[in-house]
Formats: structure tokens, sequence, C-alpha cells
């Protein structure tokens, strides 16, 4: 017999599907709990086994509140599939789950941009290096430059410094001072603001170089990361060496389940594509509802505030009113923050023909510029189809973004929402075994 | 700025042409080339709603073979599979037609009698094809399970050795790219959302860009035909359902051939860059959606794995569906309709991406001279009112 449906599954266990899942489950509703993770927490609390992460108190707090909920970690949803009774997820490596609801927090990736040489042994995300540091206390390197722009680049390189990793630069591509360009926006979230500073201040104190409207151009080196080359401003160039390369070009987020459902999206400010919700949650799909950097990039405490939101929406609860400002109020923010760190517009031109752009496929820029100049090819979708970036392993989740963005460059536009969409959907949300496909 | 080498123009539609061919897929595509190429007939449009071969033509397996049952049949295929053999060559564009032979497994004994008989059939008619029993099915593809303690046991196989695969991208390149290069106007972005007909003789179809004159019409949209079809009035005995397929990630070289089951619905290739392409078989209900319902690729991965245990852990990276149209006897429908100058080319079902060529060619000459071309006479659309149909429900490896 097939079981009841659950109310809700919240896919996701991070901020945005801890505070949804606490939520949902203290108004009363019977909860799935769903996430890739062994340990819930997402990136933001990422932490080793039986170990503390950062701003603890919340995250336990909000652990207690999941005692009546249905957790099931370590599995990945990767279809979603809608019927008169509601939802049914299929999971890696367990039974289908069926539910009334979804509130979706997919989180997001970090944004990677190709540079020549971004692909040699000793270049990783920073989100990867970060990780890296959270779970396992591993510092995959001695000396480090951190690059990029956004102020993620903050935290990664104070952890690797307290790591004991000599960071040699953190290059900004932006003015620092433009993250107060939209001043209604930034004061909007003053603890956010506090906290860049607390983090300037730790860099000061272990002498890290700290460069803004300095841009990372190449890594080169023999077989592996050696050296960096930095461009600042004014067009004077460095080279510093350094054998872990952390690139950090914010994030992207994962909207696979979201499109899989139907939910409309739109490009944000910082060039990507999310979800669209109302100021309740609510996606354009009926019943699916999404929370977190899905529906734009705006950290911890905006994602957990939208995913409470999120659940109460769902259950009716007329006490929203407070959170329904706060999350205005972080969008506001999240909206001046991305604003203010765009990725830089000129990247496209540090490529050379040879630079991989899909690592998947092994394409680089030469065929991608060839589909577009040789063969006629008009926007991404074309590229796609003539030089198969984004048909491999990750299904463009890695050169989405950028191949989407060299099209466009290459005919003289900046992506559009549709050119990012060519990428966006993907059917299974990831790599299924055939064995976990196939009907037992 | 110019930029000589592009592989077609994309030119805004004239307010007429000789002929429009609805539908910028393979056939479509095969079409022009041909009517250009076999009859100098240049003043030709392709109207294709979406892009150039965005629909079945990008979501097909690949599979070319003409080992079909009834003579009418295996006349079209098998003059569509010589036209294969050198139409790399004829295109100047390497279409990576491979032809590394295409196992039909057999699964109970009426499917090994029905596979006898199909081989003596096809040897016949002058296409080869043999019959392999068990041990030599698994000599010839070591990694299929032929244990017998399976739900589908391999009891024997047909096999056509000069059938296999080919790169669909570029086939439709190759054809867009030649047929352009001969006058053709490929517009894309341009659906037809009417024709118009006066004195029962179609003159023009209407379009999202506008109406265009048209001597001649000729459909070519596959799943779509009996939609545009109705918009002249014509209906057409066809059912449009959803087929799907996926994709692995990429695989060292392990399966060097074709292979098929029509009992389990399923036909596995390995592409020429190393990815597994397996087709299902159809969605039983009818739909338009480009992706099909899962529980079909459930049942039929289940019975798939047991045939290739090895590929159990293989990690499926993408799945699709295509609108493939069927007729009642799962033969196309060529020639011309009830309404003077507007001709039909449809009824393909699961099997249309092998017979581009041949369809291309049998079509153009249909449209070129005014009357059905001799190969595709037992195709027409009277047939289910004469009752002399071709009945190749087996020939396809998917249940319909």
């Amino acid at each position: 017999m097939t079981p009841e449906p659950h109310d809700v599954a919240v896919v996701g266990a991070g901020p945005a599907g801890l505070g949804a899942a606490a939520e949902a489950a203290g108004a009363g509703l019977d909860v799935v709990l769903i996430d890739a993770g062994q340990r819930p927490g997402g990136q933001y609390w990422r932490h080793a086994e039986g170990g503390r992460g950062q701003h603890w108190k919340a995250y336990e707090g909000l652990s207690r509140r999941l005692g009546q909920v249905r957790r099931i970690p370590g599995t990945q949803v990767w279809l979603i599939t809608r019927d008169q009774e509601g939802f049914t997820l299929r999971l890696t490596g367990h039974d289908p789950v069926t539910a009334r609801a979804v509130i979706l927090c997919p989180g997001g990736y970090d944004r990677q941009l190709p540079i020549p040489g971004w692909d040699l042994p000793g270049v990783m995300a920073a989100g990867g290096v970060q990780a890296l540091l959270k779970e396992h206390g591993t510092a995959p390197g001695r000396r480090a430059v951190v690059a990029g722009t956004g102020p993620f680049l903050l935290p990664v390189a104070v952890a690797l410094a307290r790591a004991g990793v000599a960071v040699a630069a953190v290059a900004e591509a932006n003015p620092v001072t433009g993250w107060l360009r939209d001043p209604f926006g930034a004061l909007a979230a003053p603890s956010k603001s506090v906290e860049a500073v607390r983090y300037a201040a730790a860099m000061t104190a272990r002498r890290v170089l700290y460069r803004t409207r300095t841009v990372i151009t190449e890594i080169v080196g023999d077989g592996r990361a050696e050296a960096v080359r930095l461009r600042r401003a004014d067009g004077t160039q460095e080279e510093i060496a350094a054998d872990l390369v952390a690139l950090g070009w914010g994030f992207t987020p994962s909207l696979e389940l979201p499109i899989m459902l139907g939910a409309e999206t739109r490009l944000d400010e910082d060039g990507s594509l999310v979800a669209v919700v109302d100021g309740s949650q609510r996606s354009t799909a009926d019943g699916v509802y999404i929370a977190g950097e899905a529906t734009g990039v705006g950290g911890a405490a905006l994602a957990l505030a939208e995913g409470r939101l999120a659940a109460l929406t769902l259950a009716g609860s007329g006490k929203t009113a407070r959170l329904r400002r706060a999350v205005r109020r972080g969008r506001r923010f999240a909206a001046a923050m991305r604003r203010a760190c765009p990725v830089p517009a000129e990247w496209t031109a540090w490529l050379t023909e040879s630079t991989v752009v899909c690592r998947c496929e092994e394409v680089p820029y030469g065929e991608l510029r060839r589909a577009c100049h040789d063969l006629g090819a008009d926007d991404a979708r074309a590229v796609k189809m003539l030089a198969r970036p984004g048909m491999g392993w990750c299904q463009g989740r890695m050169c989405g973004f950028a191949t989407a963005a060299i099209a466009a460059r290459l005919n003289g536009r900046v992506a559009t929402a549709d050119d990012l969409r060519a990428f966006a959907a993907r059917v299974p949300a990831f790599p299924v075994a055939l064995e976990d496909l196939a009907e037992n | 700025m110019r930029h000589p080498d592009f592989l077609w123009r994309n030119p805004s539609p004239k307010s007429a042409y000789d002929v429009v061919i609805v539908g910028g897929g393979g056939h479509g595509l095969a079409t022009a080339y041909y009517l250009a190429r076999n009859h100098g007939i240049t003043n030709v449009a392709i109207l294709e709603k979406g892009w150039l071969a965005g629909g079945n033509m990008a979501r097909n397996t690949t599979i070319i073979r003409s080992n079909y049952l009834w003579d009418e049949s295996a006349a079209i295929y098998e003059h569509s599979l010589k036209l294969w053999e050198g139409l790399s060559a004829e295109l100047d564009y390497d279409l990576m037609f491979s032809q590394r032979g295409v196992l039909n497994l057999a699964h109970n004994l009426p499917d090994v009698r029905e596979g006898r008989r199909r081989a003596s059939a096809n040897q016949q008619n002058g296409i080869d094809a043999e019959w392999l029993d068990a041990d030599e099915v698994k000599k010839f593809c070591p990694i299929l399970n032929t244990s017998p303690h399976v739900r589908y046991p391999v009891l024997g196989a047909t096999l056509q050795r000069r059938a296999g695969i080919a790169k669909h991208d570029h086939v439709a390149w190759g054809y867009a790219r030649a047929a352009d290069a001969l006058g053709v106007d490929l517009i894309q972005g341009c659906e037809v959302t009417g024709f118009e007909i006066d004195g029962g003789r179609v003159t023009a179809v209407r379009t999202s860009q506008g109406r265009i004159a048209a001597g001649t019409v000729a459909l070519a949209a596959a799943g779509h035909t009996s939609v545009l079809a109705d918009k002249a009035g014509i209906r057409l005995p066809l059912q449009s359902h959803p087929l799907q397929a996926l994709v692995s990630e990429l695989l060292d070289p392990v399966l060097d051939c074709v292979v098929m089951s029509g009992a389990v619905h399923v036909y596995v290739s390995q592409a020429h860059k190393g990815e597994l392409v397996m087709g299902a078989g159809i969605d039983a209900y009818n739909s338009y959606g480009q992706r099909g319902s899962f529980n079909v690729i459930e049942r039929q991965m289940g019975a798939a794995l047991e045939l290739f245990p090895i590929f159990s852990r293989v990690r499926v990276v993408r799945t699709w569906a295509g609108i493939v149209d069927v007729a009642p006897d799962a033969s196309p429908i060529i020639g011309p309709t009830p309404v003077e100058g507007l001709y039909i080319n449809a009824g393909w079902g699961t099997g249309g991406f092998k017979a581009t060529p041949g369809s291309g060619w049998v079509y153009a000459d249909t449209i070129a001279n005014q009357r059905a071309h001799p190969l595709a006479e037992p195709f027409s659309l009277d047939r289910f009112t004469t009752g002399a149909l071709i009945d190749e429900h087996g020939a396809a490896a998917v249940a319909h």
C-alpha cells in the first residue's frame, strides 16, 4: 500500500531548508526533510563530525525543533513529478517520497569563470576550499591567492589563514566601497556590514594583502598552479606565487528542481538565473515554494528567513508580517550586494583559444568562437548544439553561466535569461545510476 | 562583418515560393535538398517554428537499418540505406555513419520464428540479414547477458551488418548547408498557423512571419502533422505519442554494435564520443510534451539491466522525449492529400531518422512530379480506405 503523502517535503537542509522544516513542524505539519549531505546545515553550517560551525547557537536551536521531522540525509532528489495527490520525489538509493507540497531550498554552486589556467591542479572554487576546511580541517595548499569578487572571499581568506596557510593576496575585482553604493539597500542589513568589517580586521591582523579593483587574469604553472597574474584597474600587472588558488565569482542558484516543476525564472542583478517568488516565497508553480539562494543569492540569514516564511505561508499562519518585512529588507541588501559585485565585464577577453570552457566535454574557447563566427551560432543554445559545451557529466552546472556569457559576447550583446535557460533545465536533476533509475 | 563559412544563411521569407516545406527537421531538409539537386526546383522555403533540426532530429537514437518485413517497406528503407552509404561524400560532411551492425534480439519462441522469417524475407529482398543463435549472439556482443535465468533470455537475434548509427546533428547540418547552397531558404522561428485554400487547392500558408504564397505545400512536421493537417481540414489516422531516450556519462569503448529488443522495448548503442544512447518505448497516451512518463523508463531500464548487467552503475545524465506520429499499421504516409497542392510525409513513428535520405528523395520526386514516387505509392493516404495496410508493428523495436 502506498503510504499517505507528507504534508510537505523540504528539499535541502541548509539555512533555508532547516528554517522551513522547523517552522513547518512547529505549525503541526507532517514534514520530510531531504538533503544531499550526511549532516544537516548545508554549506553555511558545514561542519566536521562532532564539531561546531559558525553561528552555532542558531543551528542548534533549529536542530532542536526537528524532532517530529522525518529526515532523509545523504540522498539527492533527481526527479519530482506532480499528480493529483501532490508530488512524488525520486531519490538516489532510497524509496520515493510523496508530499502534498514542496519547499525547495536547493542552494547554489560556486560560479565558475574559465580563465587561462583555471583547470590546473591547485585551482579550486572558493566554496570548495571552504568546504574542505570546514568539514575535514584540510588546507589544500601552503600559499594561497583568493581571487574573484564578493564578500565570500573574506571568510575563505580568513579561514585559510587560521588553518596556517600563507594567504599571499586577496584580489577583489570590484571597489569595496561599491558594497555601500546603494545606501538604502546596504543599511537594510547592518549586521552584514559589521560582519565584513570583522573579516577585514582579521585579515589586517594577519597582514593579508587585500587588493580591490584587481582581477586575476591567468594562473600559470607547469602541471600545477605555481603563480597567478593579477591586473589592477590602472593597468599595472603583477605575478604572485601560489600553490593554491581559490576562485570565487559569486554563486549560481541550483534551479534543476524549480524548473522541472515549471517554476518561472528571471535574470538577477548579478547576471544569474533565479527562481521567481512572491513576497511569501510562492513560486509560479502551484504548491511549489522556493527559499534561499535559488530565489537570488543573499546569504544565510536571508535564506533562513525565507525558509521560515515559506513554511508559515504554507501552514496558513497569520503571523508572518514581521518575517515578510525582514525578508523584504534582506532582499534589498542582497540586491545591493549583487549590484556591487558584478563579474568583470571584460573577463571573456582574458580567454585564449585553448582555454578550456567546458571541462566535462573538453571544449576550449576556440571551439565556441568558431561556433559563433564560422558556423553562425547566435545564442547559447546554438553554441551548445554546435560545440557541445554543457553536454557532459555536469550538464552545464560549471560552464553554463560562462558559456552563455561567451556566446552573448561573441554576438556583441550580454547574456539573457533565455541564454541561461539553455543550460539550466536538467532531467534528471543529477546524474543517476541506471540501477537507481530502473524499476526493481 | 562577413562570415563566408556559415553553415547556412538566415533569410527573411519572401512573399511567395514554388514549394513551401513545413518543418525543418531531417525529412524537411532532405526533401528540400533533393528538390533542388534532383529536380532543379530551388525556389523553395523550409518553415521551421523552432530551430533547424531541434525536434525529433535532435532527440532520436540515430539507428539506421533496412531490415523491414514487407516488400514495400524493405524497398523504401533499403533505398534510404543505400543513400546513407554515399551521403557523407555527397554532402561533403562527415556524418559519422558507422555500419557497426544491428542486433534484434529474440526472447521467446514466437520471437525466434519471427526473426528467422524476417531474415529470410530480407534476404529475398536483397537486404543483408542473418540469423544468429544465442552463442553467436554472445560472440558478436560479449557484454550481453545470455544466461537463460533472466526475465528475457536471449534465444537468438537477427543481425544486419550494414546497419548502424550516424551523428544526427551532422546529418541535419549537412543537408541544411547543401540545400542552402542550392538556393533553398531555411527560415527558423516561423510557425505555420493556417492554410489558404481556394477551390480545393492550397494557395498560401499563414505564418507567424506573415502570409507566404506557395505553389505546393509539403508537410514534414512529424508529431505535429495531424494538428497542422487539421488546419487544412484534413483528418489523419495518426496518433502522437512521446518517445523517450536517455544518454549516459562517457565510457570507454564497450559496445561496438547496436542492440535492440522488441520485447524489452529498449535499444542501446555507444555513440562516437563514448556515451551510451538508450531508447525506451512510447508512452501509451497521446501527448505533445517533449518529456515522457518516468515509469516507462523505469520499467524498461529494469529489463535492460538484465540484458546488460555491466551497465547497472552507469549514470544517466539526461533524458528527453520526442513526439512521434504513428499510423494504425505503423507505416508512413507519403503522397497527395484531398487538398490539391498539399502533400504529406508523416507517420514515420519511431523510425524516421533512418529514413531521412530515402524519405526526402521520394517525397521530393512526388512533389516535383505531382504524383506519388513508385516507392511511395503503397504508402498513400487512401490505403486506410482500401485496406491495403502495411503492418510493420513487428519491425520497430517499440510496441505501438
